[in-house]
């Protein structure tokens, strides 16, 4: 276990030792949700076409441009693995004395690093565009926090799925496969009693829902009603999704 | 007697029914530094991944130092270093956050990591661009810098997959000081895959060379080039024929394995070819048969690659057996 826990600093702190010569990349990550809140935030803001409960739609997209952000970062993120079964590292990395699965869970938990800088650009924008936060820095806190462990389990789901892949090839594709529809069928954009009923369904099965309903409720609206159900999830969803990746690993690494 | 590695009847399947290793034993003594040889898809690299607990073995077994590498592949991870074919080190940080992520990774104690690195820095002669991005490295110093991470903590064992790969001839033999200087300081065993016949040849204590999934020989150096025929003299005789009885007397010799006499040269092939020369000579001179020029020819470790593994035992492999013995002047085995 401390084995584990060693490993997983390390790589967080790799992670950001990286982050520290590649600092474009942070920059030209920032380009989408930016865009996001700016246009789309603005004009639906002035459409009220969405039911929000009273507060402006630019506010209540915050969280779900931030999670899209996350969730974006942490499926490429953890879809670099495929290119990186080519290189020594992940071979060297297994040769190091720590457990498999502590690999695993460190990789996708540092894919959150990157995570959580894309939401600190996002900050600054969306103060901007007159978006009103809870001023308390506990809740900021625990928000940031759900957004740096949704992320891993995001990571988690992408190294599964790239596990099956044979080849590089349609990487982005994958991708894009993966985002769009958690993004979608999600609580990001629109309040899930506004959607068809088939995509409800699948909106109370999408782990990005509670994330979005936690960050909204610690950052926006303050209503936490919800918000042992959303942890809950949230912990159940990055457990399953590292152990089925430590699983998966194997067919990554032979 | 401790074996570093013990191996038997290793059988590696992979997916797609590509039998990479076909039933391999091997035996590498604690201390040594044994080298392995062996062509292109040989095996090497998984037989690497293998005794370094990558992934099992579809049959057989091996231990490190009496370690089993699937039951006990965690307490086998704590003895053994290991640098992979492929370039294992992150490019966008710098040399010396390397070595401290990977201390880190491998659990070094906080107190001694930061002596422990710079010793190794220094050791390895990677002081200067410790603060470089690793990105603007040379091969040589990626090569280097790998070596230095995977002997961080001191292994009892260092696993090297074609270290010298792409290193020009200096690197070469840096790289070599520095890994025969960590056998001799820590006793570290070394074992290693290479397609540079000298450097097995100079550093090796032991060779193995494996072709298609199987050992097809082993020994030392020395005694893997004896075990091809012998050493080759050449005669060349000013245009006198050589009768039977000289021919029948020579071959009489002692020292002398077999003779063959083409046009005006005589190819007698011994033991060993320095003192088996005199009394080849006294022959000819007392059978009044003047020698214009002696050349001798001694099988190189290339030699006995070529004989071992040049051929992948296939149908038209004739020419390279061909090969060997225009070299090596008819040292195939009988
Ligand atoms: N991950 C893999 N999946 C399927 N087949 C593989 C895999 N790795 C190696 N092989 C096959 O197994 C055989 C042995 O390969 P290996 O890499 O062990 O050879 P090698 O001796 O290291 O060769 P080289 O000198 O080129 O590095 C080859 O036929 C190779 O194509
Ligand atoms: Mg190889």
């Amino acid at each position: 276990m401390n084995d584990s826990l060693r490993v997983v600093l390390a790589m967080i702190e790799l992670e950001l030792r990286r982050l520290r010569n590649d600092r474009t990349e942070v920059f030209t990550r920032a380009v989408q949700p930016v865009l996001w809140l700016v246009v789309f935030g603005t004009v639906f803001s002035q459409l009220h076409a969405i039911p929000t409960s009273g507060i402006p739609y630019v506010d209540y997209i915050t969280p779900g441009v931030m999670l899209q952000s996350v969730l974006f970062v942490a499926v490429l993120y953890g879809l670099t693995l495929v290119w990186e079964r080519d290189t020594g590292i992940l071979k060297k990395l297994l040769v190091a004395p720590a457990p498999r699965y502590a690999t695993v869970i460190g990789r996708s938990m540092s894919s959150g690093v990157r995570a959580i800088i894309q939401v600190v650009i996002i900050i600054p924008v969306a103060l901007l565009l007159g978006v009103s936060f809870i001023p308390n820095p506990a809740y900021f806190v625990a928000a940031l926090a759900i957004l740096f462990v949704i992320s891993g389990g995001f990571a988690a789901l992408s190294i599964i799925v790239a596990s099956l892949l044979k080849t590089r090839e349609r990487f982005m594709g994958i991708g894009q496969a993966l985002i769009l529809p958690l993004f979608f069928a999600s609580n990001a954009l629109y309040p899930i009693a506004s959607m068809p009923r088939a995509i409800q369904i699948v909106a109370v099965f999408n782990p990005l829902t509670y994330a979005v309903d936690a960050v909204r409720g610690l950052m926006i609206t303050g209503n936490l009603a919800l918000l042992p159900l959303d942890v809950a999830v949230i912990a159940l969803f990055d457990i399953l999704m590292f152990a089925v990746a430590s699983l998966s690993f194997r067919k990554i690494i032979e | 007697m401790t074996f570093a590695i013990d191996a038997r009847g290793l059988e590696k399947v992979y997916k797609g029914n590509v039998a990479a290793l076909a039933g391999v034993d091997l035996d590498v003594k604690a201390g040594d530094i044994f080298a392995l040889l062996g062509p292109n898809g040989a095996g090497k690299t998984t037989l690497m991944r293998i005794l370094t607990t990558q992934f099992k073995p579809t049959s057989g077994e091996a231990h490190i130092f009496d370690l089993d590498v699937v039951r006990d592949g965690a307490e086998v991870r704590k003895v053994i270093g290991y640098v992979p074919q492929e370039t294992s080190v992150w490019s966008d940080i710098n040399g010396y956050e390397n070595l401290l992520i990977y201390a880190k990774i491998y659990g070094l104690p906080s107190r001694s990591r930061k002596d422990v690195i710079h010793d190794m820095l220094e050791s390895m002669g990677l002081r200067a661009p410790a603060e470089h991005l690793v990105k603007t490295y040379s091969g040589g110093m990626v090569r280097k810098l790998e070596i230095a991470c995977a002997m961080l903590i001191r292994p009892k064992i260092l696993f090297l997959d074609e270290p010298t790969l792409g290193l020009d001839p200096a690197a070469r033999i840096a790289v070599w000081e520095k890994l025969v200087s960590f056998k001799e300081e820590f006793g570290t065993t070394v074992f290693f895959s290479t397609h540079y016949m000298d450097e097995a040849n100079a550093y090796s204590d032991e060779v193995a060379i494996i072709n298609t999934g199987r050992m097809v020989t082993s020994g030392t150096a020395d005694e893997l080039k004896h075990s091809l025929r012998g050493e080759l003299i050449k005669f060349s005789l000013s245009d006198h024929r050589v009768d039977e009885h000289t021919l029948g007397r020579i071959r009489g010799l002692e020292p002398v394995k077999s003779v063959v006499v083409t046009d005006s040269t005589l190819n007698v092939t011994v033991e060993d070819a320095e003192t088996a020369l005199p009394c080849v000579m006294d022959a000819l001179r007392s059978e009044g048969i003047p020698v214009e020029r002696i050349t001798t020819t001694k099988p190189t470790l290339e030699d006995v690659f070529l004989w071992y593994a040049g051929t992948t035992r296939a149908p038209g492999a004739a020419s390279s057996i061909g090969r060997v013995e225009g070299k090596a002047g008819g040292t195939r085995r009988e």
